[in-house]
């Protein structure tokens, strides 16, 4: 059984089919990325695994079970964190608050343990230590994505999406970035990772698939998805992608 | 100078009136981006059951006040199922018309049942205020303006220094981001509208003993209290309450130096300058739009 599995999943947002009728799995353990262009259904094909858009036909199972239909707040308390596009650090909260709502899907837990937990993020996360008090709206987009990366891990989740952790931000930010995701994958949390960045989204995978106008048309390990010509011209083509 | 110290006190009373009403506009604006039309209406909903329960039944009148509170915590949570919960998914304009059209049908529900004849509230103490050095304080007065301070701080520790606090406040920022984190936003609004309606009640029936109960005494507070969010910084606690004091003050000291008449017309000619020089409020631009 596989942790997360598509089948056959089409989202539609009125006539366009933004996704259109993906299959795939991710098993336990694993970095997978999901490469594709702007537009290509990246986003929406998360965006339908965490319940923010229903999917008009398909099934997506978690566990073996199905997860559709269920709302975002449920999908998340089974382990499945979201970190979206954009970062979405809440503005008016500070860094260590943004973090501790993180385990606002985990019940029972006292506030001091939150906090507590929170404050070992920063040992993940030394950068944005010292900005713990600071309002979230105050960062840059490096420390945002920094903070949306702690805020998703604090869900313990069984596996963290990752929507465009790249995206917007300077190269040598962008290291960092994946050196915290080549982290989190040797720490066992499962990743399933979008990106437009091919050459930084497959160096931390296991597996990749590429995705084209919301269908999928390649899957395969790093080294197939480098060896196919097309593909690479196509996607994976060195400077051009990564800017 | 006894003059104005006294008429800084009634000043900062009503205008404590202001800022409770004005607090109930910003929480659920914060919540889900809508302006409530209907927010004075709850404030008269809740002189007219104190009424009811403290004058027609004849409850003692702490009772009367907690059963009066305790159905606008009832009301908030009906008006958020049947005037906000559907139109959630909408834009704000569907949800606006709504909260004017809840308005509308509150003021005339309540016109139906009770008919048009004023009400009179009498105050909490039996005696009607005392001297201290050259200040007559009115006792109600004090009353609202201690209430509002505790109110005020009371919010200030649950917002700041509980989990609950920041659900609330995140959902208020982002509610897509919230329900990703697992915090349960249709409760996070339920919590809000219940708290709305509530404050809004306790403001209509502080101020009911100094003015009168009646059907528009709804409208007349909260136009007000709009204005004094306006001044303030829409969306900001610290500018509702500092707004619905300064605007409180303003219209006593107009009314007693220049123009007794023209009392409404003073808040109303501050708020219209704000719009033209300050439209973002005293408190406006301390948080950057979506970051």
């Amino acid at each position: 059984m596989s942790l997360l599995e598509l089948k056959s999943v089409v989202v539609r947002y009125g006539e366009v089919e933004a996704v259109d009728g993906i299959s795939l799995v991710v098993e336990a353990g694993e970095v997978v990325t999901l490469l594709g262009s702007n537009g290509a259904g990246k986003s929406t094909t998360l965006r339908a695994i965490s319940g923010l858009v229903k999917p008009a036909s398909g099934d997506i199972l978690f566990e073996g079970q199905s997860i559709l239909g269920l709302r975002p707040e449920e999908i998340v308390r089974r382990g499945i964190a979201h970190v979206p596009e954009g970062r979405r650090v809440f503005p008016g909260l500070s860094v260590r608050e943004n973090i501790m709502l993180g385990a606002s899907n985990r019940s029972g837990l006292r506030k001091a343990q939150i906090r507590r937990e929170a404050d070992e993020m920063f040992d993940l996360f030394p950068d944005i230590r010292r900005f713990a008090d600071a309002l979230g709206w105050t960062l840059s987009g490096g420390q945002q994505q920094m903070v949306a990366v702690a805020r998703g891990l604090m869900a313990k989740p069984r596996i963290l999406l990752l929507d465009e952790p790249s995206l917007g931000l300077a190269p040598v930010i962008v290291q960092a970035v994946f050196a915290i995701i080549a982290e989190i994958r040797r720490r066992g949390t499962t990743v399933l990772l979008v990106e437009q960045n091919a050459r930084m989204g497959l160096s931390v995978a296991d597996r990749g698939y590429v995705l084209e106008t919301g269908k999928l048309v390649l899957s395969g390990t790093p080294d197939q998805l480098w060896s196919n010509e097309e593909i690479r011209a196509a996607y994976l083509g060195g400077r051009t992608a990564a800017a | 100078m006894d003059l104005v110290l006294q008429l800084l006190f009634t000043g900062i009373g009503i205008g404590s009136v202001y800022a409770l009403v004005a607090l109930g506009f910003v929480l659920i604006f914060r919540a889900t981006n809508v302006v409530n039309f209907a927010q004075g209406e709850f404030s008269m909903v809740a002189a007219f059951l104190m009424v009811v329960f403290s004058v027609k039944i004849g409850l003692p009148y702490w009772v009367a006040f907690i059963i009066a509170l305790i159905c606008m915590a009832g009301l908030g949570a009906v008006f958020n199922l049947a005037v906000y919960y559907p139109l959630r998914h909408r834009t704000y304009l569907p949800v606006i018309i709504s909260t004017i059209g809840a308005s509308i049908f509150i003021a005339n529900t309540t016109l139906a049942i009770h008919g048009p004849e004023p009400e009179v509230l009498s105050g909490w103490f039996d005696t009607p205020g005392f001297m201290l050095g050259p200040v007559y304080f009115d006792n109600q007065y004090v009353l609202i303006i201690v209430v509002t301070a505790l109110l005020v701080a009371l919010q200030y520790w649950f917002f700041e220094h509980t989990l609950l606090g920041k659900k609330l406040q995140a959902t208020s920022q982002d509610k897509e981001m919230a329900a990703l984190l697992g915090i349960p936003v249709a409760v996070m609004i339920m919590i809000t509208f219940v708290y709305s309606a509530v404050i809004g009640g306790i403001a209509g029936i502080l101020v009911a003993p100094v003015l009168f109960v009646s059907i528009g005494m709804g409208a007349t507070i909260a136009l007000k209290a709009f204005a004094a969010t306006i001044i303030g910084g829409f969306g900001e606690v610290t500018g509702a309450i500092i707004g619905g004091l300064a605007l409180g003050v303003i219209e006593t000291f107009g009314a007693a130096y220049i123009s007794v008449p023209y009392k409404d017309g003073f808040a109303f000619l501050v708020l219209i300058a704000f719009l033209i020089f300050r439209p973002q409020g005293i408190f406006g631009e301390r948080v950057a739009e979506k970051a």
